[in-house]
């Protein structure tokens, strides 16, 4: 069985006055290459934490976290920037668009350090726009567009980099039922293209997907409970 | 990094956000306009000065009595070419001449245009050309000002000087300086030495005082001191004094330039602090997103470095190009009238194009080094940060 994501034995602490808080305790979770991890559970789990851990962002306290054969943990920042760039796809909850360019240009963010041709660039944030179905809005600035607009670019900048990972932190929470439900649309698409994707959320929608999901439901910064969805 | 996709960033953050960078570039260029005006200016009159200097005498003898400068005796002449080291020895007349009680004056300059070597620092404003009618009677060089100021009261070919015996002097008026030296030129008029005594009534035997030639550069304190052995009342003005005249007349100035640049410096640190700050509130959310996305510290600080650059090198070039408009295309309207200095007649003056690169490098990187300090330290401080934390 082939592992894009091995998590073993994770611990994350902060330290504050003296004081320790565990936001993740002894974490150990597996993803499989195509899989599609859905981590469950109430604000302040360690749903964020452990997605952020995933993505490279934050540093474990100690365990081991190997992403697509790397620990990443251990990578310096200049390799962890471009391994991230390259292997993974972030999707926020509050889109984290740059308002001032346009949904073109925030689409090719990541592109930027993978010293690509230009037209290989443009290639990229083309076809990523039409899946994420974005290209009528392409010369608009992000600050115009309505909230679903938004996710579907944040989506389609997650995929520019062709990355095998997607990490979708609490992707919904900001949307209507529609807009939601065409998230899922894009969701069972890129599920179909074979991407691996861990979603952190705790909105029902995902309770029911179109697609084979697994459930991890955590609390107090473990994992409690995991499952089969679909 | 992909050149044309990073060069195509680059241009984007220049000019996609004109708001952030405007007023940055405005007030950039009018700092840099400013001080490459004021460069401008003080290069141009020390380039005039030290053209002048190098045609000043090499010794110039007075005579000073009770404290005050009176003419001194044509005897001197030969004592002083007796001493060893002295080559030539030339007398002088010059004077102001008041044209009313409460009226202008001019300095009146007079040389011997019998001896060739009398008017050699005069030779380059004068024009050989004109020495035969000079020679011929009575004439005079005007300055560009006394010229203007002549017209505006009808002299405009002639004009009448009151002798010291009351009696009316008819002077023709057979050339004008050019614009050009009007620096320190203005208000002065160049005539015959004979033409001179008459209006001042100067006896055959006296001068204003004497110039002389000293080829040996390490003689003349020597032999100045000399000189003023000779008599109790002999006052000796070397170059470096006649120099040291000169830097305290442009050090007075340079006063007021203190403060203006005071003013500019004040200014500086206003756009230092407001950019840094800008980079925290504005530009901290964007560097968390090129983070988290996959930009490494290094390509961040690039990108950032070469906008800061670009936005310094823009406005130093913007800023220096309209100070050499400013100053040597349209002769430095308001800030020239600070080096009218004691010139008594209204005048414009003409300063020439001095380009100093070394003094214009060092405002290029007095301001650009700050400015890029000022943008590239908050950055690298939100680099290293959480990148979740910098988006929020």
């Amino acid at each position: 069985m082939s592992y894009i994501i091995e998590i073993e034995d994770l611990q994350k602490h902060y330290d504050n006055s003296g004081e320790r808080f565990h936001a993740l305790r002894d974490i150990d979770m597996k993803v499989r290459r195509g899989e599609c991890v859905i981590l469950k559970g109430i604000s302040g789990s360690g749903k964020t934490t452990l997605l952020g851990i995933m993505a490279g962002l934050d540093h474990p306290s100690s365990g081991k976290v190997v992403v697509d054969g790397e620990a990443i943990a251990k990578l310096p920042d200049r390799h962890l920037s471009r391994f991230r760039g390259k292997h993974i796809g972030m999707i926020f909850q509050h889109y984290n668009l740059i308002e001032n360019f346009s949904v073109r240009e925030n689409v090719m963010v990541p592109l930027v350090p993978m010293n690509l041709d230009f037209e290989e660039v443009e290639r990229r944030v083309r076809e990523s726009m039409e899946v994420a179905n974005i290209s009528h809005k392409a010369s608009m600035s992000a600050g115009r567009l309505s909230g679903g607009e938004k996710q579907r670019t944040a989506i389609a900048r997650a995929l520019a980099s062709d990355p095998e990972i997607i990490l979708c932190d609490e992707p919904t929470a900001n949307l209507d039922r529609a807009n939601s439900e065409r998230f899922v649309e894009i969701l069972s698409k890129l599920h179909d293209m074979g991407k691996s994707i861990v979603i952190a959320t705790h909105d029902p929608i995902f309770d029911h997907l179109p697609f084979e999901a697994r459930v991890v439901h955590m609390e107090d910064g473990r994992v409690v409970e995991e499952g089969r969805e679909s | 990094m992909g050149n044309r996709t990073f060069a195509y960033f680059l241009a984007l953050s220049l000019f996609g956000e004109k708001g952030r960078h405007i007023s940055t570039v405005l007030l950039s260029i009018l700092i840099v306009f400013l001080l490459s005006s004021v460069l401008f200016i003080s290069s141009s009159i020390h380039s005039v000065i030290e053209n002048a200097l190098r045609e000043e005498p090499d010794l110039v003898v007075q005579r000073v009595e009770a404290g005050r400068l009176v003419n001194l005796p044509l005897k001197w002449e030969e004592e002083i070419l007796s001493i060893r080291g002295v080559s030539k020895v030339t007398p002088r007349i010059w004077g102001r001449y008041f044209t009313g009680v409460k009226g202008k004056s001019f300095l009146v300059i007079a040389v011997d245009f019998l001896d060739e070597n009398s008017h050699k620092t005069l030779e380059k404003l004068i024009g050989e050309t004109e020495l035969k009618t000079f020679l011929d009677g009575r004439h005079m060089i005007v300055g560009y000002a006394v010229m203007e100021w002549m017209k505006s009261h009808f002299y405009k070919e002639y004009y009448n000087f009151i002798g010291r015996d009351g009696e009316i002097k008819k002077m023709k008026i057979s050339k004008v300086l050019p614009k050009e030296d009007n620096a320190l030129f203005a208000d002065t008029i160049i005539m015959g030495i004979e033409s001179a005594r008459e209006i001042f009534g100067i006896s055959e035997d006296e001068a204003t005082d004497l110039i002389l030639d000293i080829p040996n550069d390490a003689e003349r304190d020597f032999i100045a001191d000399k000189i003023s052995s000779l008599h109790y009342d002999i006052r000796t003005i070397s170059k470096k004094e006649s120099r040291a005249a000169y830097d305290r007349m442009f050090n007075f100035k340079g006063g007021f330039f203190l403060s203006l640049f005071c003013v500019v410096l004040l200014a500086f640190v206003l756009i230092l602090y407001q950019r840094y700050s800008q980079v925290y509130s504005r530009e901290k959310r964007q560097i968390g997103i090129f983070r988290a996305l996959g930009w490494s510290m290094g390509d961040v600080l690039k990108l950032k470095f070469l906008e800061t650059l670009s936005v310094v090198t823009g406005s130093y070039i913007i800023g220096v190009s309209i100070a050499y408009i400013y100053v040597y295309i349209l002769g430095a309207p308001l800030l020239k009238n600070i080096f009218m200095g004691n010139g008594n007649l209204d005048m414009e003056l003409i300063l020439p194009p001095v380009l100093d690169f070394s003094a214009l490098s060092s405002i290029f990187l007095l301001y650009a080094l700050p400015f890029i300090a000022a943008v590239l330290i908050p950055v690298w401080r939100i680099s290293v940060s959480d990148p979740k934390e910098a988006m929020l």
